[in-house]
């Protein structure tokens, strides 16, 4: 199997709703945070001792139930070391944290490109792969800084109920039809105030063939024309969501018909009883990752979890619980996941060709500009 | 002699309100190099959505204020004509949303206001309409979860204000020929608005910073100020530009707050002379 | 036209007629079965202490409660329906009741505006309400600009302005300081003979009462015990509670006998009791009533002796104040007026002497009587 064409840079996938950290007083949180953080710092500093428990810090919803499921509970039970488990990962509450001088988190999961985004602004510690044994990952699946998790796919998903099920004749199977609201009358929810998969849905429904997606996209007239053609769109898009949570429950709660979304929430509102499919055609293949702040309070110990948590024996646990594919190929030799499960994951060898990798050169040097005319577009 | 013992509490409003504030104003001017730029305010003037996403703040803010006056109005109004013991009990009744967290109360509304929602489900059911209506992920669904939320911040003031009202007020009313309804209008209104100004100065300025109820209930199309501010610092981990739109955000509501004063007489209202 | 010197002329002045009002607050009589006549242009004063009854009467009377029987009568017109807005009756609130936002000619306007009464007339009322109260260049003032007097007056103003045919007054002077009081209390008097307004005043301070009234009407737990004169309210009083509530006064004990003459032990008080059937009675006496016996040919047919020792002194400027101890039991309390000679050598307590009381000035009243 080859991820070869797997880009880094995927900036921020925020699965997180409450993120209402920085508001118009922000600074006044960050004052105090800095002034708690200073105090707890020199506290720490003094008493520290590999007994500590450090702070690994997720995602929440179904997300991070199979991190704690697969990966963390027994990987801490076996290395010995006591984590803390937090919610709401975000890369700039980590660099928040390290510029303020106040870092409590050791480990924080990241999107590929928002890990990428932290590292270039210096948030992030590098990782010493003399500890964390990355021999038998995917060569694009870890960098300098990150060390890769799960592969998940950027899908568009429906009910099936209202358009039939995926690969059955009729069914929705690319993002023309995502857009066709004659072929498929309904409604449609999109990503919120977040570029990131936002733009190359719009430009494949536009006819663009996926490999000249990011071409177009370079250009502001294509990033226009993306966003022209969501514009077109957004009359029949009722909700914008905000977290891989809100895409899981949009479909249970039958709010919409159809929407973007990552693959593995929708197959677990699926098991949840929720009447959802979705597509790998078209999708958008992306990574997330493990990431440590600049100046981490428990770096070595939370090093060696890091080590212990890529380890192919847990991620090959991963699939029962969330259909992301491993990082490490040694999962995919060892795991007890019975084939049809193994086949249903984003990194399989029959499902990778019908994506579109995300490209990490693409959003470092678009990012701004497409966030900016995003949000003209969302405040319409 | 006064004036050193307030030293303390002086020193303390500066240390948390003044320092960060002018922390806000000097980020503001830094660009993405670390180096002084105007680049943060050029953006605003350069793309369409900064003005847009001021608009639809002080437009949901208002809109917010007004809803909350019309509901609270009534119900301050009902309270203060309650003996006193009673009046505590339904008191209790609106402060209730405050002990329950703002998310768990926004997706409440969410539960029930959504498509397939109970009041949808509910109104179907009965045959009050066939299809359900769109009551939320929308402007309605903001206003209704956001004036729930605010609701006892106007309630509150205007309830004292209310209760200090002396019962002779209406009674020399009355006494003086006024028929219920003018000595309403004409002495016991006019007596509240100290209150009701407020009480609904507290609920805009609140309203100015929401982030969460919009952005579950308005599903992505209310973005206001908070939401922009985010999406920037996710994306971008852009303090400076996060920085200067709260400082924008401040400005503007101070000019605001200034032109309503003007209006208002405000510091009458509020410091005076009742 | 009206003289320009005169304010509004108040011919409308009504009557009212109380006949068995009765309120109750559970099983509490605030007004038993009241029966009360103030004539046309009558200052009348419910004099009572507090919880006597006196000011729910006047908020009957005013319309702010409503009695659970009886009549209330502005002339021939059955009040006792009718809503407060309705009865055309001025009121001055204990703690005035002024708008804080309105000016004093607005708060005094305000009635006038209610009877749509045109805004150049208004003016010129309320100009005239202002002079006769004296407060003609504050009509642009804010009510909390005001002092406590000045405050006074513009409720005064505003409750007469508009011509009523009753006015009432809640314990309208309780809030002023001593001297402003009695300086009001004066200006009210007045103010009252020029308006010449049927008025129905509360208090409970038996001295204003006193000052004021055409009549005091003396109410207690719901009933009134005595409606007279001031004079006769002070030098007749009906019963204990009156003797007691108004003015100072110490009373003894006097027993009848088989003569049908009263005695205080052995003293000869009062005759002619014989078709009587009370045996007990009460002697009244005022202290200034009382004067020190300096000779002894005083004559006993004329005057009552009684012969006591000094318990305690008060020298308090114009008058001088004295505690007799008659025996054991019995004291007299003496007002008297001082001297420049100060002649208080001899007033020492402990020292004999004797008080006299002309038997004209005797009141009697039977004991039990309330």
């Amino acid at each position: 199997m080859s991820i070869h064409t797997f880009h880094i840079q995927r900036l921020q996938r925020n699965e997180e709703t409450g993120s209402i950290y920085l508001k118009g007083k922000n600074n006044m949180k960050i004052i105090k945070r800095t002034a708690v953080a200073l105090a707890t710092t020199i506290f720490f500093a003094t008493v520290a001792s590999a007994a500590d428990p450090i702070t690994v810090v997720s995602w929440g919803g179904s997300y991070g139930k199979a991190q704690d499921s697969a990966l963390f509970n027994d990987a801490s039970k076996n290395s010995g070391i006591a984590i803390n488990r937090e919610s709401g990962a975000s890369m700039s509450k980590a660099c928040l944290q390290v510029e303020s001088g106040a870092v409590t988190w050791d480990l924080v999961v990241t999107g590929s490109g928002s890990g990428a985004a932290a590292a270039a602004k210096g948030c992030l510690e590098k990782i010493d792969y003399g500890v964390v044994d990355v021999s038998d990952f995917y060569p694009n699946l870890y960098t300098d800084y990150c060390v890769g998790s799960d592969v998940f796919a950027t899908v568009m998903a429906w009910n099936t109920d209202k358009y039939g099920e995926p690969g059955t004749p009729g069914a929705p199977n690319s993002w023309a039809d995502f857009w066709d609201v004659k072929k498929f009358p309904g409604t449609r929810a999109y990503r919120a105030n977040n570029v990131d998969g936002a733009l190359e849905p719009a430009l494949m429904a536009d006819g663009v063939p996926p490999e000249k997606v990011y071409e177009v996209l370079a250009t502001r007239a294509g990033k226009e024309r993306a966003i022209r053609k969501i514009r077109e769109l957004k009359p029949h898009i009722s909700v914008f969501w905000g977290s891989g949570a809100q895409q899981a429950q949009l479909m249970k709660d039958a709010e919409v018909d159809m929407t973007t979304g990552w693959n593995g929430r929708f197959d677990n509102a699926k098991k949840d009883g929720a009447k959802v499919g979705y597509t790998f055609n078209q999708a958008l293949l992306d990574y997330d990752c493990f990431a440590m702040p600049k100046g981490a309070p428990n770096k070595t110990t939370a090093m060696k979890f890091l080590a212990e948590v890529s380890k192919p024996e847990y991620q090959a646990n991963l699939p029962f619980y969330i259909t992301y594919g491993p990082t490490n190929k040694k999962a995919y030799e060892i795991t007890t996941a019975p084939k049809a499960l193994i086949e249903s994951l984003p990194s399989h060898p029959k499902n990778v060709p019908l994506m579109l990798p995300v490209s990490l050169d693409f959003y470092a040097k678009n990012r701004t500009e497409a966030i900016e005319l995003y949000m003209e577009l969302m405040s319409e | 002699m006064l004036l050193g013992l307030a030293t303390p509490s002086i020193l303390t409003i500066i240390a948390i309100i003044m320092i960060p504030l002018g922390w806000l104003f000097y980020l503001s001017f830094i660009g993405k190099g670390g180096e002084f730029s105007l680049e943060n305010y050029q953006r605003m003037i350069e793309y369409k959505s900064y003005f847009r996403v001021y608009i639809i703040t002080f437009e949901v803010s208002i809109l917010t204020t007004l809803v909350c006056i019309l509901i609270g109005y009534p119900l301050a109004y009902f309270l203060s004509q309650l003996p006193q013991r009673f009046a505590g009990f339904f008191m209790l009744t609106v402060l209730l949303p405050f002990w329950t967290s703002l998310l768990v109360r926004t997706y409440a509304w969410l539960v029930l206001l959504q498509k397939k929602g109970l009041l949808n489900e509910f109104a179907m059911q009965i045959g009050l309409w066939e299809t359900p209506i769109k009551l939320v992920h929308n402007m309605t669904g903001t206003l209704i979860g956001m004036a729930h939320i605010m609701l006892p911040f106007l309630v509150l003031p205007l309830y004292g204000a209310m209760r200090r009202i002396e019962p002779e007020m209406m009674q020399a009313a009355a006494n003086l020929g006024a028929k219920p309804v003018h000595a309403f209008w004409k002495i016991f209104f006019p007596m509240s608005l100290p209150g009701m100004v407020a009480g609904s100065l507290i609920v805009f300025v609140l309203c100015l910073g929401f982030y969460v109820t919009p952005a579950v209930l308005g599903g992505g199309r209310v973005v206001m100020v908070a939401t922009q501010i985010t999406a920037i610092l996710e994306n971008q981990f852009n303090w400076g530009a996060a920085s200067a739109l709260g400082v924008v955000l401040l400005l503007a509501t101070l000019v605001i707050l200034f032109i309503a004063g003007r209006i208002l007489k405000l510091d009458n209202v509020l410091f005076g002379r009742s | 036209m009206q003289d320009k010197n005169n304010v509004v002329e108040y011919s409308k002045a009504l009557p009212i007629s109380i006949r068995g009002l009765t309120k109750r607050y559970g099983s509490l009589y605030a007004l038993n079965s009241i029966d009360l006549d103030v004539s046309s242009g009558e200052f009348l004063t419910l004099l009572g202490p507090s919880g006597s009854g006196k000011t729910t009467l006047l908020m009957a009377i005013a319309g702010f409660n409503r009695p659970d029987s009886g009549s209330i009568r502005f002339g021939d017109s059955e009040m006792i329906l009718a809503p407060p807005h309705k009865r055309e009756v001025g009121m001055v609130f204990q703690n005035y009741a002024l708008f804080p936002h309105m000016t004093v000619a607005e708060n005094i306007g305000f009635p006038l505006k209610l009877r749509k009464i045109g805004s150049k007339e208004c003016q010129q009322r309320v100009d005239e309400a202002l002079s006769t109260v004296q407060l003609l260049n504050l009509g642009d003032r804010r009510i909390d600009q005001l002092s406590g007097g000045q405050k006074q007056r513009v409720a005064l103003a505003r409750a007469f302005v508009f011509s009523p045919r009753i006015l009432l007054m809640d314990e309208p002077l309780s809030a002023l300081d001593k001297k402003l009081r009695e300086q009001m209390q004066i200006e009210l008097k007045q103010l009252h003979r020029k308006l010449g307004v049927t008025t129905v005043y509360v208090t409970h301070d038996q001295r204003e009462a006193l000052t004021m009234s055409d009549r005091i009407a003396v109410i207690n737990e719901g009933k009134f015990e005595q409606i007279d004169s001031p004079e006769f309210i002070y030098n007749k009083p009906a019963n204990s509670f009156v003797a007691d509530f108004i003015g100072e006064s110490t009373m003894l004990p006097v027993k009848k006998k088989t003569s049908g003459d009263l005695f205080f032990q052995d003293i000869l008080i009062s005759s002619g009791y014989s078709n009587s059937s009370q045996e007990e009675w009460l002697l009244v006496i005022r202290p200034e009533r009382l004067f020190l016996v300096e000779k002894n040919n005083l004559d006993s047919d004329q005057n009552i002796i009684f012969e006591g020792v000094i318990k305690e002194f008060v020298y308090q400027g114009e008058t001088a104040f004295a505690l007799i101890a008659l025996s054991d039991q019995h004291s007299l309390s003496i007002r008297f007026s001082t001297d420049s000679s100060g002649s208080r050598d001899n007033m020492r307590p402990g020292e004999s002497l004797k008080i006299g009381l002309k038997r004209s000035e005797v009141i009697i009243i039977p004991e039990n009587s309330n």
